[in-house]
């Protein structure tokens, strides 16, 4: 039919996970250090002064790790370092949100099935 | 770059603040609902991705740059409820870790970049692919891409003028007129991994002998 679903193939995915790590860390040095598009406005249109920051502490801020003397490893560790972080928080948060509901999500798979079947087996 | 501080006046920081704190709390509940647990490594993965590809901004025309955002990518796989809990996690971390966009405005970036973004390309995406019935299926996505970027610029625009940045219409016409460019790299992107990642659903009796 027209229904398409995530991809079962692990190769697709591990692929996925290379290309994160090159963007992060091999390609970021690299990117475009023009404005973009909000900021190239902010520039046109005079209010870019108005940017501030009300945080000083961030541990890497614009995205280039301190204290080592080369650009490209400054950038590309902030993003790696990034990638890995967002990987992490992103796992902890969900598996907390489909922990909870475990017992209960037996059924969400199955919709009906978990309820009425258990109720039969009694 | 993100909305930084000060972009926005306390009105409607404030307001998306709060606004922004709601939505996000309620696409937690959807997503504690929907949210099988076997695709928490891929959702992780995609978020990871999102990030990665968020810092590389490409050159369009003028001296600016573009980069590619992710709400729409993460919602046609994963739903539009989840994709904003992405997207809206990417936006902390930029914020906390990176001081890419501000604290105050976190709220309406999560509103514009995560919800709008996602849920104007979920629908449009989910709406063209129901009228031309699956076929096309790259074109839409790439369509709905483009348009969430542009919608989500449009939000940026609407926030800046409320808050007396600068006039309405100069403002929509300045944001969307950029991002109209930088939706085009969205668009691409996101029809390329949408196509590496989604596949036909073979019914399930076919699946089993495949093995």
């Amino acid at each position: 039919m027209n229904e398409v679903r995530l991809t079962a193939r692990k190769g697709r995915w591990i692929v996925l996970c290379v290309i994160t790590l090159i963007a992060a860390g091999l390609l970021s040095p690299w990117a475009s250090s023009h404005p973009d598009g909000l900021e190239r406005v902010a520039e046109d249109y005079e209010f870019l002064h108005r940017a501030e920051a009300v945080h000083e502490w961030a541990p890497i801020p614009d995205y280039e790790v301190g204290g080592i003397p080369w650009t490209a490893l400054r950038i590309g560790l902030a993003g790696v370092i990034g990638a890995a972080v967002m990987l992490a928080v992103l796992w902890g948060v969900l598996r907390a949100l489909t922990g909870k509901g475990r017992e209960r999500a037996g059924g969400t798979d199955h919709g009906h099935g978990a309820g009425a079947s258990s109720g039969a087996a009694d | 770059m993100h909305i930084p501080d000060g972009f926005l006046d306390a009105k409607a920081w404030i307001a998306t603040s709060a606004a922004g704190a709601a939505a996000v709390a309620y696409s937690l509940r959807k997503t504690k609902l929907a949210l099988d647990s076997k695709q928490v490594p891929m959702v992780a993965l995609i978020g990871s991705f999102v990030f990665a590809a968020q810092m590389l901004n490409f050159p369009i025309a003028g001296a600016t740059s573009g980069h590619f955002l992710g709400g729409t990518l993460t919602s046609i796989l994963f739903g539009p409820w989840i994709g904003s809990i992405v997207m809206a996690a990417v936006l902390i971390i930029q914020a906390l870790v990176f001081q890419d966009g501000g604290i105050t405005v976190l709220g309406a970036n999560i509103l514009c970049t995560g919800f709008i973004g996602c849920f104007v390309g979920y629908g449009i995406y989910k709406a063209g692919v129901k009228l031309l019935a699956g076929r096309g299926r790259a074109a839409v996505t790439f369509v709905a891409a483009w348009l969430s970027i542009v919608a989500a610029s449009a939000g940026v625009a609407l926030l800046l003028a409320w808050s007396g940045t600068f006039e309405l219409g100069t403002a929509l016409k300045a944001m969307t007129g950029w991002h109209m460019l930088i939706g085009l790299g969205e668009g691409l992107i996101t029809a390329l991994v949408t196509g590496y990642l989604l596949e036909r659903n073979v019914p399930l009796a076919k699946e089993a002998t495949a093995r």
